[in-house]
């Protein structure tokens, strides 16, 4: 929710924002480019924060381009608040329980777009006053979110409706117009920042121009379905002939689990070490895998038809009953890093359609 | 704690692979306190005879003296197991088998018909009940003590049997055949190398052989899209793991 309306302020006070975290003691986490791709990582400094830079995002292809705006990369905040490999607990050789101590952090993702904030009010409903780590986090991070003035190839945020433009939930959130930021304080914190920049309420053609922008955005990501109704012709839908056909291209290989910014499924592995103690891990895995499905006494989808039926099914239909929510943000991270480039949106439509 | 009794076995191999158990070089003599090296030709001269507890297996069998050996391998030891592409698959000399050995034979050799052969190269699988498998050309080494202290601590050893993408997912890397457009058999290959030739962004090599449950024609036919030549695809299956199940239907269908 907007604390403050919009402000309209100059493109040098991301800089200001971005020194005033790091002063606050904050570790900024921003999108960086490394080996031709968005990385989300820490920057030690605003000139590491990617800019001049665009994403071109299609089924099964990322390219990096010069631009002026981009949308995102593999990693969304899961990688942070809900890391890939997590230690739980040790069992020291005389069977002494000990539970690891976490470094304490305080993050700041910087320059996050909807979809990915999204993302976080997704896994708060999952994970929030049950995972420890996830809460300890999440606490007292630290959202500053900017608007999508243009969603890449793959992104459906408008039909998930998580964007492009953010309404709730961030500290502050900016929106690119050429070389100006219109501005929008989502918290206190959201507004001690504003107050530290140069701004001037907005004037009317800027909001002309802020709400033609945002309007444009919304109509680029559409995917052709609609929400009404979705849970339940899915679920209608359920012996589809479109699950086996997408199958048939489909590798199985997690890749689509792993790059969702909302997966939150993990696997536990003992690892014994060589001094006679041993650790509890969790790592990240997928519905897609084959070991998913493999419990004691078998299995219970060998088919990866059906593996990848439930993967649509939970984050469409069964979220909603589990969790109030999608599971989908629209973010399209599972189209664009799927290696044979499965479109979830054409899935989805041919379903609807009775295929 | 009672040692754990292994012997480790070599046939048609490099011997890279039980080289890895010297690799541990940091772990090494903690590990010799939980194991008795019975038999262990590449490091040391002295022989404890079997029965044993544990018996790794290096490298295919491709002649029929191998075949007796491993019979009596299987016979002495409670379990046995493969390790590396070579034992698992058949390895790099299985590609004979694609060829005409009696041809092979007249290049290399003076007098031919001294040597006896099978006429396929195959992992001992083919022979005997294997236990475990640990895949790898090499395998990796941490993969290989984490096998072993958990075959100490009681517990049935796992070990990753999906995609290789599920490891460059978790470590963070960059998908090479998504950004590069370079194909890559990493989403069709067995986990477990900790995806390192990604790691250095090299396209997977295939070196594990197929994951459980893999689709290479779904992956071929990605690489047919991005260009790739259909004898450019046949030869990346045909490397480390040419001879596995699931690729050799796949280069069949390609001769």
């Amino acid at each position: 929710m907007s604390l403050t309306g919009l402000y309209v302020g100059k493109a040098d006070s991301l800089r200001t924002l971005f020194s005033e975290l790091k002063r606050l003691g904050y570790v900024v986490i921003g999108y960086r480019v490394v080996d031709g791709v968005l990385r989300l990582g820490e920057l030690n400094s605003f000139d590491e924060f990617a800019q001049d830079v665009e994403d071109v995002q299609s089924p099964g292809r990322y390219l990096l381009v010069n631009g002026s705006f981009y949308r995102h990369g593999p990693d969304s905040p899961k990688r942070f608040l809900y890391p890939p490999n997590l230690t739980l607990f040790m069992v020291s050789n005389d069977w002494i329980v000990s539970i690891p101590e976490y470094e304490k952090h305080n993050f700041a993702f910087f320059g996050l777009k909807p979809c990915d904030l999204a993302s976080i009010k997704v896994l708060d409903k999952i994970l929030l006053g049950v995972d420890e780590y996830y809460t300890s986090l999440r606490r007292s991070l630290v959202l500053i979110v900017e608007n999508c003035i243009s969603p890449g190839g793959t992104c459906f945020c408008s039909t998930m409706n998580t964007g492009p433009r953010a309404r709730d939930s961030f500290d502050l959130a900016y929106t690119k117009l050429n070389d100006r930021l219109v501005l929008e304080a989502g918290s206190e914190l959201g507004l001690k920042l504003l107050n530290l920049l140069e701004v001037e309420p907005i004037d009317d053609a800027t909001y002309e121009r802020f709400r033609t922008v945002m309007r444009n955005a919304s109509e680029k990501a559409r995917s052709g379905f609609e929400l009404n109704g979705l849970p339940e012709g899915l679920e209608l839908h359920i012996e589809s002939k479109i699950y086996k056909e997408v199958a048939e291209k489909c590798l199985g290989c997690a890749n689509c689990n792993m790059v969702c910014p909302t997966c939150f499924c993990f696997d536990i592995l003992d690892v014994p070490l060589i001094n006679g103690s041993a650790k509890r891990v969790r790592v990240w895995d997928g519905c897609l895998n084959f070991t998913y499905g493999q419990v004691a006494g078998g299995h219970f989808r060998p088919d990866l038809w059906a593996r990848y039926r439930h993967f649509v099914l939970h984050k469409f239909a069964y979220w909603i009953k589990q969790f109030g929510t999608y599971g989908c943000v629209g973010c399209g991270r599972c189209i664009t890093w799927c290696p044979t480039g499965i479109d979830l949106r054409e899935t989805v439509k041919k379903i609807l359609m009775g295929g | 704690m009672k040692k754990l009794k292994v012997a480790i076995y070599k046939f048609s191999s490099c011997g890279g692979c039980q080289l890895q158990f010297l690799n541990l070089e940091d772990e090494l003599l903690d590990l010799t306190s939980l194991v008795d090296f019975a038999l262990f030709y590449e490091a040391r001269r002295f022989v404890d005879l079997g029965p044993y507890d544990v018996a790794f297996v290096e490298g295919s069998i491709s002649t029929p003296h191998e075949v007796e050996i491993i019979k009596k391998v299987r016979e002495e030891s409670k379990i046995v197991v493969a390790i590396g592409a070579c034992a698992t698959s058949g390895g790099i000399q299985a590609l004979r088998n694609w060829a005409n050995i009696e041809e092979y034979k007249q290049y290399v050799y003076p007098r031919p018909e001294w040597i006896e052969v099978l006429k396929y190269v195959e992992p001992p699988s083919k022979y005997i009940n294997v236990d475990y498998e640990i895949r790898g050309c090499p395998i990796n080494k941490e993969q290989l003590l984490s096998f072993i202290l958990q075959l100490l601590k009681g517990k049935i050893p796992t070990l990753l049997i999906d995609s290789v993408c599920l490891e460059c997912k978790r470590k963070g890397n960059v998908c090479i055949l998504v950004v590069r457009g370079v194909p890559c058999l990493g989403p069709i290959t067995m986990g477990g190398c900790g995806a390192l030739c990604p790691s250095y962004g090299r396209s997977c090599y295939g070196c594990y052989g197929p994951m459980k449950d893999p689709k290479p024609e779904a992956l071929n036919a990605r690489f047919k899209e991005l260009g790739v030549k259909l004898n450019e695809i046949k030869l990346l299956l045909r490397q480390f793991t040419n001879w596995s199940k699931e690729f050799r239907k796949v280069i069949e269908e390609y001769e």
